[in-house]
């Protein structure tokens, strides 16, 4: 049971279209493949996930498909657009910047 | 955005989607070893709460203007529905005020606004003629004669003119074509008529300057619809021979699908244009083009210097002539634009009266709602928001409304069209069409803010504090428009009064023309008519062999009790002639005008006219018999009263002719003879034997009159037009039947202008009916709703419901008497213009005056009691616990 950690504002956006990058998923292997990844670190309220894809799929940076998944039930799934790639990578690249900053900020002080 | 729309969809979707997510979620962790009830706990807690995320998805998708606007219509629409009984008259108010102004606008636009169907119709022009002398100046659209139109034909540089010669009496011509007889309605026009109107014939060409003159070769051109039904659209149609009224005609052009020009033609023939005969006087109408770049001022000056000269020979010396152009389409309505543009003034002013009425209607329910209002204010809604609210509403009211009055416009209009067959021509197809819609909506949405607006805003104002320590009974903010109110009431009963007075009249007037004694059966009694302005019945002998051989034919056939043929019949206009004494003439009483008609035998049995005296023809009255004639009871009162006239003699179609007999008198329409100039006339008649007419009187008469067979059968009439039309074939098969139809359709046409009038006063004055009730309705409500408070303390102070009721029901009663009294002193004053349209009713007829007054204040006490019984409703335990 690791501790619920506060997502960064706009940070799940990105999170899942990162997930989206290895192919199509649906909602529950979003969920899980954001887990597993973050070493079971980033554990978000699953729930949480369905305003985000809504938003995204309204940005028309994703969109979805009925399909049938490998339980066999029927599910809905979810792909990054060419709008959404793009996107990711406007994401990605502020993300490195602002993570490389913090990391500057927080390096240990010399006394 | 897009997503709003969807909202509900992608909701459900959203539902399934999440289901699915925790059912996967349960497969894992069942996978794992877990045990099923534990796994879904476990999948519930980490997932959330679906609803509270649904939510939250719903909400990213709606847009933050509309929703409010979504849950005030929703709101609206419950209201609406929980006041089934304001609803409904709100609806019909503004449905009928909608509709009215709907069905005259159609018109409107259609003959006024429309531009003519030609091609830069602007530039289409007619003259019109102002003549001064000493008995005034007349300022008219003027018939042009010959010469003028030649002058104008051959000098004028600024315009192309052409002519259309008149006529066209009662029924069409005769027209065989390939052995296939039609009769159709001919127009005669001159050359150049459909280039100055800009159309081109479909097919071959318009008449030229030399088939339009005396003599000209007989040449003609078709309607597309003549064309396609008699013709099959042949396309070798162009120099084909057809015949019209008998003679040899070449088929020079057909005209395009759709070409009309304001009347009904089947075929166009060349008007022959001269300067004398029929252009002798003033018998063409003009048509006049501009020439390109030519001004309006400088064909006028053209004009004025042309045509006027000329003109002015029409007129007597002392008489100055001006002709002027005028735009063509001002001056084919210009007898119909001034009733029209009132008409649609007095509609308009019923739809402000609706208006008015439903706004009453409002404040009297905001009155009711004053505490819902007062709550939803206090509970933090704006003034913005209530007003927004009540907008609303009034908005989905008036929408609703005028989609019914598109509805009832579109009725309005059937009738109104179906009424004028016969006594007036559009001309112009009159439809329903986009700019109609534009306004209806436009109407309904204006009329919203018009009767929304003014409770809207009053009920904003609501006292919250008060209404709602009261119980929500003071706080109505009525008092103001209170006395306007009543005064519309007074005025809304007295137009009531006043057009129900008059409808009445006018009802019992055509009552009274439709009860008269027609003088003979006309049941059971077939009338067919046909056009014998033919080259081929000119000769007497033909007309007379006709008649002979289709009544024999007729005869033959089983189920028909008596037939005969007619100059006139009943219920048309006779032809007028003079006749001389013979015995007792004197010096100073030679004679005089009388109604005529020949008739054969057979046709006095078919009509079930009685016979007075002496006999009725028989086949024995032939060519070479003695002359003789049968007079009505009006004649012999006229001419011969107290007189034996059997056996005595009179001069009339070219013979002494000796009177045999005396009949009833049989009903027809005023032809200037026969004593009043009521619309329905007992004639003073002479019959005279078709068989011994004179040779020439046929080719005469049939120009204007056409011959009717009058047949008596129980047969239905379906069965005996197809008799009737064999007989004929079987005798000529080239000789058409114009119309076949029952002697009482007959009958009907003769009064359709009479029903036109009555139907259209009736109809207004029920509407005005219609809106003092509910204008007397929408007051009472209110003032109960006012006096909620007052009236609970009576009660519960021992008033019995009794003095209750009386003491509401009075007040509207006590206005609709003001304004019975008011209308009744202003339909006395009407009435005196409607005196020349009455018959056989007083224009200050008691029974019509007391029935009128007496349904209005019954409609009063009604529409005062009806929401005066909500007092009954009112509990005074919780009306005085409220203080």
């Amino acid at each position: 049971m690791g501790k619920k950690t506060e997502l960064l504002q706009g940070t799940l956006d990105m999170l899942v279209l990162q997930t989206l990058r290895l192919g199509a998923a649906h909602g529950y292997t979003i969920a899980k493949v954001i887990e597993q990844r973050s070493d079971a670190f980033l554990q978000v309220e699953q729930g949480s996930l369905y305003p985000a894809l809504n938003r995204l799929e309204d940005r028309g940076w994703i969109d979805s498909y009925w399909a049938t998944s490998e339980n066999n039930r029927r599910a809905r799934y979810y792909r990054l657009t060419p709008k959404g790639r793009r996107q990711l990578q406007v994401e990605t690249q502020q993300w490195a910047q602002l993570a490389r900053a913090i990391a500057l900020v927080m390096r240990p002080v010399e006394e | 955005m897009r997503r709003f729309f969807r909202r509900g969809q992608l909701d459900a979707e959203r539902a399934r989607e999440m289901q699915a997510h925790l059912d996967h979620y349960v497969d894992d962790l069942i996978a794992a070893g877990d045990s099923r009830d534990h796994a879904l706990r476990e999948a519930r807690r980490r997932f959330g709460n679906p609803t509270a995320i649904r939510e939250e998805i719903y909400d990213m998708n709606s847009v933050p203007v509309f929703e409010p606007i979504v849950r005030d219509l929703r709101y609206a629409f419950r209201m609406l529905r929980k006041t089934p009984a304001f609803t409904v008259i709100a609806l019909v108010t503004l449905a009928v005020g909608i509709g009215v102004n709907t069905a005259i606008f159609t018109v409107v636009n259609a003959l006024l606004l429309k531009p003519l169907p030609f091609p830069e119709p602007e530039r289409l022009a007619t003259i019109l003629t102002v003549s001064t002398s000493d008995r005034g100046t007349f300022k008219r659209p003027q018939g042009l004669d010959g010469a003028t139109f030649l002058a104008l034909r051959d000098n004028a540089t600024t315009l192309d003119v052409a002519v259309q010669g008149s006529g066209g009496w009662g029924v069409g011509v005769n027209m065989v074509a390939q052995n296939v007889a039609a009769n159709v309605r001919q127009s005669r026009v001159s050359a150049n008529y459909f280039k100055v109107l800009g159309i081109a014939p479909f097919m071959g060409r318009e008449f030229s300057g030399d088939e339009d003159r005396p003599g000209g070769p007989a040449v003609a051109m078709l309607s597309d619809r003549l064309w396609t039904n008699v013709f099959a659209r042949d396309p070798n149609i162009i120099g084909s021979a057809i015949e019209l009224r008998g003679e040899p005609y070449t088929v020079v052009g057909v005209m395009p699908a759709g070409f009309n020009a304001g009347y009904e033609a089947d075929l166009w023939t060349p008007v022959r244009s001269s300067a004398t005969g029929e252009g002798g006087g003033t018998n063409y109408a003009l048509y006049a083009r501009l020439r390109p770049g030519v001004s309006w001022d400088r064909a006028t000056v053209e004009v004025s210097h042309l045509a006027s000269p000329e003109m002015a020979k029409q007129f007597n010396k002392d008489t100055n002539v001006q002709c002027w152009l005028m735009p063509l389409q001002i001056a084919e309505t210009g007898g119909l634009r001034q009733p029209l543009y009132m008409l649609w003034g007095a509609v308009g002013l019923v739809l402000l009266i609706a208006c008015v009425n439903v706004a009453g209607l409002l404040i009297a329910r905001s009155g009711l709602r004053a505490r819902e209002i007062a709550t939803r204010m206090a509970l933090g809604s704006g003034r913005r928001a209530v007003i927004r609210q009540l907008l609303v509403e009034s908005a989905v009211l008036a929408l609703a409304g005028g989609a019914a009055g598109v509805g009832v416009g579109w009725a309005v209009l059937q009738e109104l069209k179906d009424l004028s067959v016969d006594v007036f021509s559009f001309g112009y197809p009159v439809t329903l069409d986009g700019r109609v819609l534009a306004l209806t909506m436009v109407l309904a949405l204006g009329t919203s803010v018009l009767f929304g607006l003014v409770p809207a805003l009053q009920a904003s104002r609501v006292d919250v504090q008060g209404t709602l320590a009261e119980g929500g009974t003071r706080s109505v903010a009525g008092g103001r428009g209170r006395r306007a109110r009543q005064l519309l009431v007074v005025g809304e009963v007295a137009l009531g009064v006043v057009l129900l007075v008059s409808a009445g009249l006018l009802i019992r007037t055509f009552l009274h023309l439709r009860g008269l004694n027609p003088g003979f059966d006309p049941s059971s009694v077939t009338t067919a008519t046909i056009s014998l302005q033919d080259k081929r019945y000119e000769d007497a002998v033909r007309v007379r062999r006709l008649f002979d051989d289709t009544l024999a034919e007729l005869r033959r056939q089983p189920g028909i009790e008596a037939a005969g043929v007619t100059l006139g019949l009943p219920y048309t206009r006779l032809l007028n002639v003079g006749f001389g004494r013979v015995e007792g003439a004197t010096e100073q009483d030679k004679g005089g005008m009388t109604n005529m008609s020949y008739i054969t035998p057979g046709y006095v049995e078919a009509l079930r006219i009685p016979i007075r005296m002496g006999r009725s023809f028989s086949d024995t009255d032939t060519t070479d018999a003695a002359p003789v004639a049968i007079v009505n009871d009006r004649f012999v009162q006229r001419y011969y009263k107290d007189q034996d006239i059997v056996g005595k003699h009179i001069r009339i179609a070219n013979a002494v002719r000796e009177v045999v007999g005396v009949i009833g008198n049989a009903r027809a329409t005023a032809s200037g003879l026969g004593g009043d100039s009521s619309p329905l006339i007992e004639p003073y008649a002479v019959y005279v034997p078709a068989a011994q007419m004179p040779a020439g009187s046929f080719k005469q008469f049939h120009v204007w009159f056409s011959p009717s067979w009058v047949v008596r059968s129980s047969l239905p009439l379906g069965t005996m037009s197809e008799n009737v039309r064999r007989a004929v074939r079987s005798v000529d098969p080239l000789l058409p039947v114009a119309r076949i139809d029952t002697m009482g359709s007959v009958q009907d046409a003769a009064l359709s202008s009479q029903r036109f009038t009555m139907a259209l006063v009736a109809g207004l004055g029920i509407v005005a009916l219609l809106l003092a009730a509910i204008g007397i309705h929408g007051l009472i409500s209110s003032s109960v709703s006012e006096r909620t408070r007052e009236l609970g303390i009576r009660l519960a102070l021992g008033a019995s419901n009794r003095q209750i009721l009386q003491d509401i029901v009075v007040q509207g009663v006590v206005l609709a008497g003001i304004g019975v009294a008011v209308g009744s002193a202003g339909a006395l004053a009407a009435v005196r213009l409607l005196e020349s349209f009455l018959w056989g009713v007083r224009p200050t007829d008691p029974a019509t005056f007391a029935a009128v007054i007496v349904t209005l204040l019954a409609v009063a006490l009604i529409a005062s009691l009806l929401p005066a019984l909500r007092v009954l409703r009112l509990d005074p335990a919780l009306t005085l616990r409220a203080e």
